[in-house]
This record gives C-alpha cells, structure tokens and sequence, in this order.
C-alpha cells in the first residue's frame, strides 16, 4: 500500500508539472494581447511598457518564466510558500489571495455536496423501491429539470423569490462562519441549493439506475432467502454494493468544483476560486490564472486518489499492490 | 412502511432545519439601518453610509497609488475623498465642473514669465491624515514629483509633466534634483516650464500631482503598492489608517495594508479627523456621508436590485444598466444620466487604402446613419449623436451645433458626391469599385454594442460600394494599437478625456510626437514622417499625411478662454481637412441611485458620482 | 423415508399476466415432501421447476403474479400467509441454496458475516454470539479452519467452498426443509459430487427434507429418493427414483434419460429430442408434448393428459396405456445401447 501511494504521488507532481507547464504555454502562444498594456495606462509610453513587462517578468521566453516559476513554487518567493508571486494588477501576493478565497469555495462545496449527496441518494433509492409509482415520475421529473435548468437562471431566480420579494435570505455575497455563523448559512443557502440541485438530479439517476441493476442481482434474492426485512436488503446488501461508482463520481464532482464553480461563485458574488479563475483571465493576470489552476490540479489529483482508496475500501475484491 | 415514515421525518427534519436557518437569518438580510437624519424627509442631511459596488472588480490599474493610477473611476474617489491638489474641480456636472478652482492653494497662481512659469502659496491649516496628522509643506507637493520622475513607480501619465524643466534630466538620473520645481519655503511652490503650456493647471488638479509623504511613500518604488497605504489629505481616509505603524518603512510594508482597503474587492473610507473643512468648499466638497463603502459584485443583476431594495445606494457599472433597468426607471428621478465627455468613432488609418484618400474619408462621414447607430446603444439615451471630435463641453460650446456631415440619417447622395472626386471610382458614378474598396479589413471588439452596430455600417458602406472583412476580438485594442499591424479600420475605439482641458483630447489623438509603436492612440497616423515610418515599420501610403503637429503647439501656448477657440478651429480643421475619424456618438454616464439618496451630483471631471457631493438618509 | 410430512403442495397453478398474453409458468401442481426425502424436481428452462421455488419461498412478486393452490408447510398454507410470517419462514424454517454461489453471496461482506446475518435475522443474539455460529456451521459442512476462513471475502473462496458456505448459511436455523436450486450446475464435476454428497449427509444427520432441482438427470439418480419430471409447468411423471429411472413412463421422460451418456456400456446413439420447448404463453392444445413426440396418436392433440397413478405411487401423464409403455420403451432402450435392431 505504501509503494502504491508513493507511485501515486509520484504521478501526481507529473501532473501538477504538465497541467501548469500547458497554462503557460497556452498563455503566451495564444494570448489576445500584451497583459503588461492594462497596467500602463492609455497612453503608455515605451519606456513604462518596458518596465512593466520587466516587472511582470514578461521579457523572458515562456519556458524560462516556467522554469522560474516551478522554482519559486518549490523553495517559495518573499511572500512565503509556496511562491505563487503576485497578482499583476494588484499586486497582492497570489497565496494570499487563494487563502482568503479558498474557504469561500470550500464552504460552497461542503454544504452543497452533503445537500447533493443525501438528497440524490434518498430520491434515488426510493424511486428505484417505488420504480413506475408516481414519485418515481415525479422524482425523475425533477431529475430532468435539474439537471437542464441553467445554474445561472436558478440562482438569478432564487434570488428573486427567496431574497428579493420573500426577504428569507441574505442574498449575494458572504460572510466568513467565524464573523458570523447565522449571516455565512444565510448567504450560502441559497448558492447550496443551486448548486446541489443539477448534482443531486444526476445523482439520483445514477442511484436509481444502479439500485435498480443491484436488486436483480442473485445476492439480494439471497439475503430475502435468508429471511432479512426489505429495509435490510434494499439498504445494508442492494445500496452498498451500487456505491461504489457513486463515490467515484462524488470524489471527481468535489475536485472539480474547487476551480469550477464559475457561475455559482459568480451570480452569488461569493468571489470564490472559481471566480478567480475565470476574473483572472479576463484581467490576463497570469500569476491568479496559474494559482487557481495548481490548486484544481492539485485537488483533483488528491481526490483521484482518495476516491481509489475508498473504492478499495468499499469493494474487497479491488486490493492494490 | 417503515421506510417511507424514516425518509418522510428526514426530509421534514431538514426542512425544517433550512427554515430554522431562514427564520434567524431574516433580519440580517434586509435592509441595513441608516443614521437617521437631522432635518426633514428631502433635505440633504450629514451622516449615514454611502454603499456602492463595481461592477465585477475595481479594475484598478495602477493599484490605486495617485502616482500611476490611470481609470477614471478611480481618480473620482481619489479627487473627490482622499486626494487635495493645489488647484482642483468642483465636482459638479456640465462645463461649470470642467473649471478649475483653487483647493490647496490660495489661489489659481501666479503666471510669468510668458506662461511658462507658475507660483503657488499653499493654506493654512491643510495637514496629512492619520497615522501621520502633520501640516502638508510644498515639500511634500515636490516630492509628488519626484516619485513622478522615478521612473520604477511607473507614472501612467507622467509624460504630462515633461513639460516641467529638468523633469527627463531627473528621470534618466543625470540629475538627483528637478531643476523645474522650487520650494523656496515650505508655503510656497514654483514651477518652471521648458514651453509655454496652456493646460498645465489642469495637469495640476490631477490625482498624481497632489502632496504625497515621503515618509511612507518613499518605501513603495514599484507599481501597485502604495495604493493600500495611501495617506488622505482629504477629508476622508481608509478605516484603519490609524492603525497604521509608520515609524519605520518596516513597520509599514509588515503590516501588508490599511485594514479598510484589501487592494481588490473592498474599500472603506471613514472621515479624517485631520481634514479642516474651512481650507475648502462647500462649493467643491460638502462631505456630508459619514462613510463610503465600495465593494465589487460580480453579478450585475443583482447591484441593481440591491439599489433597488436600498441595499445600497450607488453603483460604478462597467458599461450602460441593462435594458431592463433602464425600463424600469424610465422617467424615473433615480436613473441619472450626464455627458461622459467620450467620443465613440470609428476609426480610419490614413496609410491604409481606401483611406489613404480624403475623399472616402469624408464619404463614410456622409454615409453612416449615426441615428441608427445610437440605437444599437440604446437610443436618444445613450448620449447625443457626435458630430465632431471633442464633446462639445470641452470646447466651451464653440462649436455647438456644427455638423459638417450633416447629423441623424447619413446622406448617401452627398457620400457619393464625395466618392466620384476619389481616386478609388474609376467611372466616376459614386460607387467605389476599386479592388481597395472590397473585404477591407477591419477589427472589432466583442461588445454587444458593435454586433448591433455592424448590419448598419456594413449596409451604409455598401452604397457606396465598400465592404468590410471583419474580425471580432476580445481585446481589439492591442491590434488596433500596435502601429506595425496596420490595421486600417476598427469600430471598437473610443476616447474619454484625461483632464478637462482640449488638449487631452486633441494631444495623444492627432501628434505624431505621441506615436507609439503599442498602445498608440493616433490610430489614424496623423503627421506620420517618414522618419516615424522607418521606425515602426509602417506599410502602405506613407506620404502626404496630413500633420496638426504645428496646430497643436500653437494652441497650447494659448491661455484661458483663449484655448477652446483655438481647439474648436483645430476640430474644425481635422474634420474638414484631415479626417481621421469617423465620430458617431458623444456618450451619456447612466446611473442608478436608490431611494435613500437625499442629494446626488455628477463629477464631470471623473465621469462618475461626484461622492464630495452626495447625501443619504 | 416414511417420516413426518414437511410440505404438501395442492394443485399448485402460478400465472404472469404480461402484455403478450398470460403466462401459465406452472399449472396443477401438487407434491409432498418427508423429513429423510429427497425430492428431485427434473425438468428444461421454462418447465416452471425455479417458478415453484420461489413460490413456495414467497419470493415471487405478488402484484405480478397470479397463484393459487394451497402450499402446506407443516399444515400451514403458506400463500394464506402476510410478508412478515413469510419473512418468518424463510431461512428458519425454509432455506434455499441457488445455482451460482460466486454471484449469490455479497461480495463486499465477509462470509462469516453473511451467515452471522442469516442467525440475526431469525434470533436476538450478539454479533459476537452470530459469528460462532458462523463458524461452527462452516465447520460443519467441512470448510478447514472455518475461524480463519470466516473472515475471509467470497472472492477468496474456491467454487465448491462457496457453494459449502451457502449451504452452511442455509442451515443455521436447522430449517425443515432446503431447497436446492441447481446447486451443482455451475460447478466441476469432481466437486458436484462433493457438494451433492454434503447435501446427502445434512439431510441425514439433520434430518430433513430436500427438494433437489436441477435438468440434469445424473444428479438425481444419485441422491433423490423420489423424482418429478415437470414439462411446460406440469408434471408428466411423478414416483419413486427406482420405480422412474427403471420403469420410466413418459416419452420425455425417456427423451431426457436417452440424451444421457451411460459410463455402462458404450452408447451408440445419442438421441437428443427433437424440437424446442413449448412457449407458456401459447401452449399447443392437449398434451404439451405431443409436438415433439414420436409416439403422439389421435388423442394426444386434442385431449390432455392427466396425471394417473400407476401402482407404487408412481403417476405419469400420457394417453399410451402401459403395456405400450414398456414396449416402446424396451424398444428405444435397445437401440441406445446398441443391442440389437
């Protein structure tokens, strides 16, 4: 087991290499313009273009400014470790910026995953127990409207009826839990639900596809041979053995959202990482773009392999050498 | 079943969880109190909290610091709050707030020395805020200047201020002192010119030329940094200035920032207790909000139903409200709108064939139905149809109403007068059938505005006989920029004045000294020399381009009311006898204020709310 | 043989009602089984032999399932029962083993577990308390170190161990009757034997009944002391092992004995039957067979057959009379084992 997870990691600062290296290079060969031409005004003259391309560390070639990169990453900059450098347009040290906005995206996610996972896995499991009743349409009705209704359109429309008009919510923005707990569920509840509501649609599909595979399985005609209530058999044999791609699925779902809840972070101004992300495009802030995009990598890759693990946990006979 | 009753007592458990949590969060979510008033429900009255939020990100890009910050917007917050200059504005709007007003200096100064030399005397009574709260010495007006001259801080426009002696010796090091600039005694100020400079007190009522403390701003010598430690010498300041430990430049950089600024989403501003009212205006700053919060939302929807609750009171937009905003108040005296002194135009570079040829030039000026292309902004609301170069505010009214190619629809019969003089119509009947005049390329932004636009410039064009090849881009300001691609027309471009004098419309726009192979403003070529042409490698028509460069060095050595009529002859000039441009809209500032907003006013220097200005319940 | 009666089955007739028309999967069934017997149930895919089973167990779906009959165990009608005394029944007084043990054991459980679970499902005692159970039935059905290997997962068992361990879970609560469902089938023939073996010596020293299913007749002349031969959900031919095997009265019962190879002499003639079995659905009118067998005369596709006793308790439904029987059977049996014309 320790060899595994020591191959593991090993691959897994290959990737982190490779997926920051294809940044860059998609950064500087495919550019819409000079990102030093935001910072110099609208005359500029060509003696501050060329201190600020200096400054930004633009007038090296983009695989010397990786290499530097990669360096200060390792041993860290003036701002500590890792050294992720500072915004271009702002100056502000690049880590300090992921750590002030990494529990924004954190909060997100937890909430809305715990709100997915339970909510998928209930209307999942009783539309497969209750399979061509009218829950089961209805509940897959709301699977199909989930998982097509726009996020963006559902959170402009919940804030609409639960903030605007109702006033049962706080609206956009947030508030860290430590300042106030009330205030931090108050402005995450509605981004939660938003969010949970397309995971939770496929989810529950997913379940009930698999529950439905699972229960005609002969084990479950074994455990009713054995005499164990329906709640046993649905519950303790049927779910625990069509867990297993759902956890897979839950893993990858929570990585991705840590740089990619986008229009989530957006429409809720939660100014999370995924917000980072795509502001740091547009501002050509190369520096925020790499920061977000090392932290997915990174927790993408660190989802992937706990996600195997508790795979191997759940299924015995999947053992790794 | 048993299974049913579980499932149905967890969903009611968590509902009623979600509700518990709605129920207790209620209050936090509607509206935030207000210091309540002294006087009556309509009177403007002190006190309260003015809330405004940008737009999806401050979109600084200097990082604030007065030096080199160059965005309009935030030289509204730094001229109205924070920053005192020698000579400033009154923030108000229309032409009144283009004047310039004495603000730390006694008077308007003294000029000699045939306009080439200024003197100041600074008030009493003016001092720096926390934590330094000493009296502001032209000492500290100097070294404004020479953080200015150094060249690391990088001085957005600092190229304004070469025109002060020994301003490059200083720059390029060979001297350790400006020779311009003289501070006899700690009240007194003196500037020395190479040339005689109209426009120079303008210069001075700019962010970047008020006092700044060597003390503090000395530790910053690169861009962006200073922005979070600025020190006001106005009446407000950041929250937190003073917490500030400033006895050493350690001190200072250790603690990474005034608390009430966090450089990217957040700005609080709270009064200073060092600010003397009686050394200024009501007439320029009445100060009557206690604090100013400016935050960022990304979500544009949801700034304008906040305004709309009273969530906040202000907003800085990226560009008009939406539709549906402006339907909403349509009528209403919570939607504001004011002249933005900015001339949108297409743009025409004077190389390029067919435009190479003035009499192209002057055909599209006929053709295009500006009328319809206003409505691609919004209509009658969006601003006024431009007709000429500058807005007509900063040409004091001179040339108010001067049409030379007609104003609304186009005019196709005089488009096709012009084209028959042109070289590009061989058979003379109005339409241009030269292979110049076919797919000539051109560049446009991705905004949606444009994509309205093109339908009716590509079929205004068309009777004429030209057609575009167009490519959209997201930044189509780099291309069109960079002197060496050649681009030869765009309809991205626009140009908002610096400082409200004509000059800052007229400088960057039309010099060929002002030239620069990126980032170039005179997209046209004007005045290009054949010098210019080798060392930005320009191809195409490179002789007998029109120059104004001599129009313009005479109209800066004018003074006063003598500069508008100078300028107002030189548009006349450019659009009769150069051409560059193809101006089609002088656009609006539109606002939305919520209802809590007592009094309001518009900064024509800034193009944003005059915040020296307002008042909320 | 003549011990207590365990499970009398009357006239026992499952329907689906399905879009395509009504499937008469099993149709006037009735059987009994003693403590000491072993019932061998014998028949093709889709004779209606798994049908029973599950009847009998109640695992069928009863909104998709019509049945009716009586299913007396210990003189209690079974289908009269609610799903809680079913759940009752099962695994304690009924147990059943299946086909495939690799696929009918949970893979993500422990076995020792498994069968820990089948105790507390019918008893309240401790986990700890299950789990020697667990393995003292393992041991019983002589799995080596049953502590250890009740740890182990089911991938890690052999074949025939897997089917061992099914059937120790199926005895934890010393059930009347088991049900065999095809226990061998998937398994090789050295250790079918085994397996068959150990099913023989947990109904002696148990002393329970056995019902046996399987389409392989080699099985059941081994161990079955009674023997029914079910053809498109009826039974053609019902009695003793000996009184079928020898004295064999149904065409289709000779069929299924003529397509076995004999390790007795050497056989000629492997003579499979002709056709395909009958759809449920549509069922030929008369007797199901009759399109398949060479012996068929007037009556046979216009009356149906009934079920008639023979002395010796051994019933076969066909129209030949029994002279004709044996003749006919003399006949085939020649030309299998090549003696003769």
């Amino acid at each position: 087991m320790v060899i595994y997870l020591a191959r593991r990691l090993t691959w897994a600062v290959a990737v982190l290499l490779a997926v920051t290296a294809l940044t860059f290079a998609i950064f500087y060969l495919l550019p819409p313009g000079d990102p030093a031409l935001r910072f110099v005004g609208k005359q500029p003259t060509p003696e501050n273009l060329a201190l600020v391309r200096h400054n930004l560390g633009l007038d090296h070639p983009w695989y010397v400014q990786y290499g530097k990169f990669v360096k200060s990453i390792v041993v860290g900059d003036k701002y500590g470790w890792p050294g992720l450098g500072y915004s271009y347009d702002s100056s502000v040290p690049i880590r300090d910026k992921i750590v002030e906005k990494a529990p924004r995206t954190f909060s997100l996610i937890v909430g809305a995953s715990i709100i997915w996972l339970s909510m998928g896995v209930l209307i999942g499991v009783i539309s497969a127990i209750k399979r061509r009743t009218i829950f089961d349409r209805i509940a897959m009705g709301f699977a199909l409207f989930g998982i097509s209704a726009p996020v963006f359109w559902l959170g402009l429309m919940a804030l609409f009826i639960f903030w605007y008009k109702l006033d049962l919510t706080a609206g956009t923005g947030y508030t860290s839990f430590t300042t106030s707990p009330q205030e931090w569920a108050s402005h995450l509840i509605l981004p939660w639900i938003v969010l949970a509501l397309l995971y939770a649609a496929i989810y529950a599909r997913m379940v009930r596809g698999n529950l439905l595979d699972t229960m005609g399985e002969d084990f479950i005609r074994t455990a009713r041979a054995k005499g164990l209530s329906e709640r046993n058999v649905i519950f303790r044999h049927g779910l625990r053995a069509s867990l297993a791609p759902i956890v897979t699925m839950f893993g990858l779902d929570i990585a991705l959202l840590v740089g990619g809840a986008v229009i989530t972070e957006s429409v809720f101004n939660l100014d999370g990482l995924g917000f980072m992300a795509i502001d740091s495009v547009f501002r050509q802030d190369l520096p925020g773009v790499l920061g977000v995009v090392l932290v997915g990598t990174f927790a993408v890759v660190i989802m992937n392999l706990l996600v195997d693990i508790a795979y191997a946990f759940l299924d015995p006979r999947v053992r790794y050498a | 079943m048993r299974i049913k009753r579980r499932i149905a007592t967890a969903v009611l458990v968590v509902a009623a969880a979600g509700l518990a949590i709605a129920a207790t969060t209620a209050s936090a979510g509607s509206n935030s109190s207000q210091h309540a008033g002294a006087a009556g429900a309509n009177k403007a009255a002190a006190g309260g909290v003015y809330r405004v939020e940008y737009e999806s990100s401050f979109d600084f890009t200097g990082g604030f610091d007065p030096t080199g910050e160059y965005l309009g917007s935030a030289q509204g917050i730094l001229g109205n709050l924070l920053v005192r200059t020698l000579i400033g504005y009154k923030h108000v709007a229309g032409a009144p707030g283009n004047v310039v007003v004495p603000d730390l200096a006694t008077d308007l100064g003294k000029i000699t020395n045939n306009g080439k030399t200024y003197t100041f005397k600074l008030k009493d009574g003016i001092k720096f805020g926390p934590p330094l709260n000493r009296p502001i010495t032209s000492k500290d007006i100097l070294f404004a200047f020479q953080r200015i001259g150094t060249p690391s801080v990088v001085a957005q426009y600092g190229f304004y201020y070469d025109v002060i002696k020994g301003m490059t010796a200083f720059k390029t090091g060979k001297s350790k002192v400006i020779q311009g600039i003289k501070t006899p005694d700690l009240k007194t100020i003196i500037f020395d010119l190479t040339v005689p400079t109209g426009d120079f007190r303008y210069r001075l009522a700019m962010p970047a030329a008020g006092p700044i403390p060597q003390e503090v701003a000395g530790c910053f010598t690169q861009p962006n940094e200073y922005g979070r430690y600025l020190i006001s010498s106005g009446p407000y300041m950041f929250a937190g200035s003073d917490k500030l430990n400033a006895s050493s430049c350690d001190t200072i950089k250790a603690s990474g920032g005034i608390s009430g600024f966090d450089g990217t989403t957040k700005m609080d501003l709270v009064r200073n207790p060092s600010y003397n009212a009686s050394t200024d205006s009501p007439a320029a700053r009445e100060n009557l909000p206690d604090e100013f919060t400016f935050t960022t939302n990304s979500n544009v929807d949801d700034i304008y139903a906040k305004i709309g609750r009273g969530d906040i009171e202000d907003e800085v937009p990226g560009g008009t409200p939406p539709p549906t905003v402006l339907r909403q108040y349509a009528g209403s005296n919570q939607l504001k709108s004011n002249s933005g002194d900015r001339t949108w135009y297409f743009m025409l570079n004077l190389t390029q064939p067919p435009f190479d040829d003035i009499h192209i030039r002057k055909a599209i000026n006929w053709v295009v139905n500006r009328d319809a292309l206003r409505k691609a902004w919004g209509g009658p609301f969006a601003g006024n149809i431009a007709t000429h170069i500058a807005p007509d505010n900063l040409l004091a009214d001179k040339l108010k109403g001067y049409a030379p190619y007609g104003t609304g629809k186009g005019d196709v019969a005089k488009a096709k007068a012009e084209v028959k003089l042109s070289k590009y119509d061989s058979n003379h009947d109005g339409i241009c059938d030269a292979k110049a005049c076919k797919n000539i390329f051109s560049i446009s932004g991705d905004r949606a505005v444009e994509k309205t636009m093109l339908p009716t410039l590509e079929q205004n064009l068309k009777s004429i006989g030209m057609t575009l090849k167009d490519r959209v881009l997201k930044d189509a300001y780099t291309p069109i920029g960079t002197v060496r691609l050649n681009t030869p027309f765009s309809t991205r471009p626009g140009w908002g004045k610096d400082y409200a004098d004509p000059y800052a419309f007229f400088g960057a726009n039309f010099d060929s000294r002002a030239i620069t192979p990126t980032g170039n403003a005179n997209r046209g070529l004007v005045g290009l020399t054949p010098a210019l042409v080798k060392k930005f490698g320009v191809k195409g028509t490179v002789t007998g381009i029109p120059s104004v460069d001599k129009d313009l060095d005479n109209c800066q050595t004018k003074l006063e009311g003598a500069r508008p009529v100078c300028y107002a002859a030189l548009d006349k000039k450019l659009m009769t006898q150069v051409v560059p441009w193809v101006p089609y809209l002088w656009a609006n500032y539109t606002n939305v204020i919520s209802k809590n907003v007592t009094q309001w006013q518009f900064d024509q220097f800034s193009a944003v709310t005059a915040w020296a200005h307002v008042a909320v319940k | 043989m003549s011990g207590e009666l365990l499970l009398d089955v009357r006239d026992l007739a499952v329907q689906f009602p399905t879009a395509d028309g009504i499937v008469n999967a099993v149709s006037g069934l009735s059987f009994t089984l003693s403590r000491g017997e072993t019932l061998g149930i014998v028949g093709e895919s889709g004779s209606g032999k798994s049908v029973t089973n599950l009847a009998i167990l109640g695992l069928l779906n009863s909104k998709r399932s019509l049945i009716t009959g009586e299913i007396l165990l210990h003189g209690r009608d079974l289908l009269k029962a609610t799903p809680v005394e079913l759940r009752d029944v099962r695994g304690k007084d009924v147990a059943m083993i299946f086909q495939d043990p690799f696929a009918c054991l949970h893979p993500m459980y422990r076995v020792g577990d498994q069968i820990a679970e089948a105790v507390r499902a019918h008893l309240d005692v401790s986990k700890a308390k299950a789990r020697d159970r667990a393995v003292e039935v393992l041991d019983a059905v002589g799995i080596p170190n049953a502590r250890a290997r009740s740890r182990d997962y089911p991938h890690q068992f052999s074949g025939g161990m897997r089917q061992r361990a099914m059937i120790a879970m199926a005895l934890v609560h010393n059930p009347s009757v088991l049900i065999a469902d095809e226990p061998t089938t998937a398994l090789d023939v050295t250790v079918q034997a085994q397996i068959l073996e150990l099913i023989d010596k947990v109904k002696r020293d148990f002393d329970i009944g056995v019902i046996l299913i399987t389409h392989d007749l080699g099985v059941v002349a081994e161990t079955a002391q009674t023997v029914m031969v079910m053809y498109a959900g009826r039974a053609v031919e019902h009695g003793p092992a000996a009184g079928v095997f020898d004295n064999p009265q149904h065409p289709y019962t000779w069929g299924l004995l003529e397509s076995m190879p004999s390790v007795q002499g050497k056989v000629t003639h492997l003579r499979a039957i002709e056709g395909l079995p009958p759809s449920v659905i549509h069922l030929p009118p008369g007797c199901p067979f009759h399109p398949r067998c060479p012996h068929r005369f007037d009556p046979c596709d216009k009356i149906r057959p009934p079920l008639a006793a023979m002395e010796g308790g051994h019933s076969d439904a066909c129209h030949l009379d029994p002279d004709a029987k044996r003749r006919l059977w003399a006949e085939r049996e020649a030309v299998r084992l090549g003696l003769g014309a």
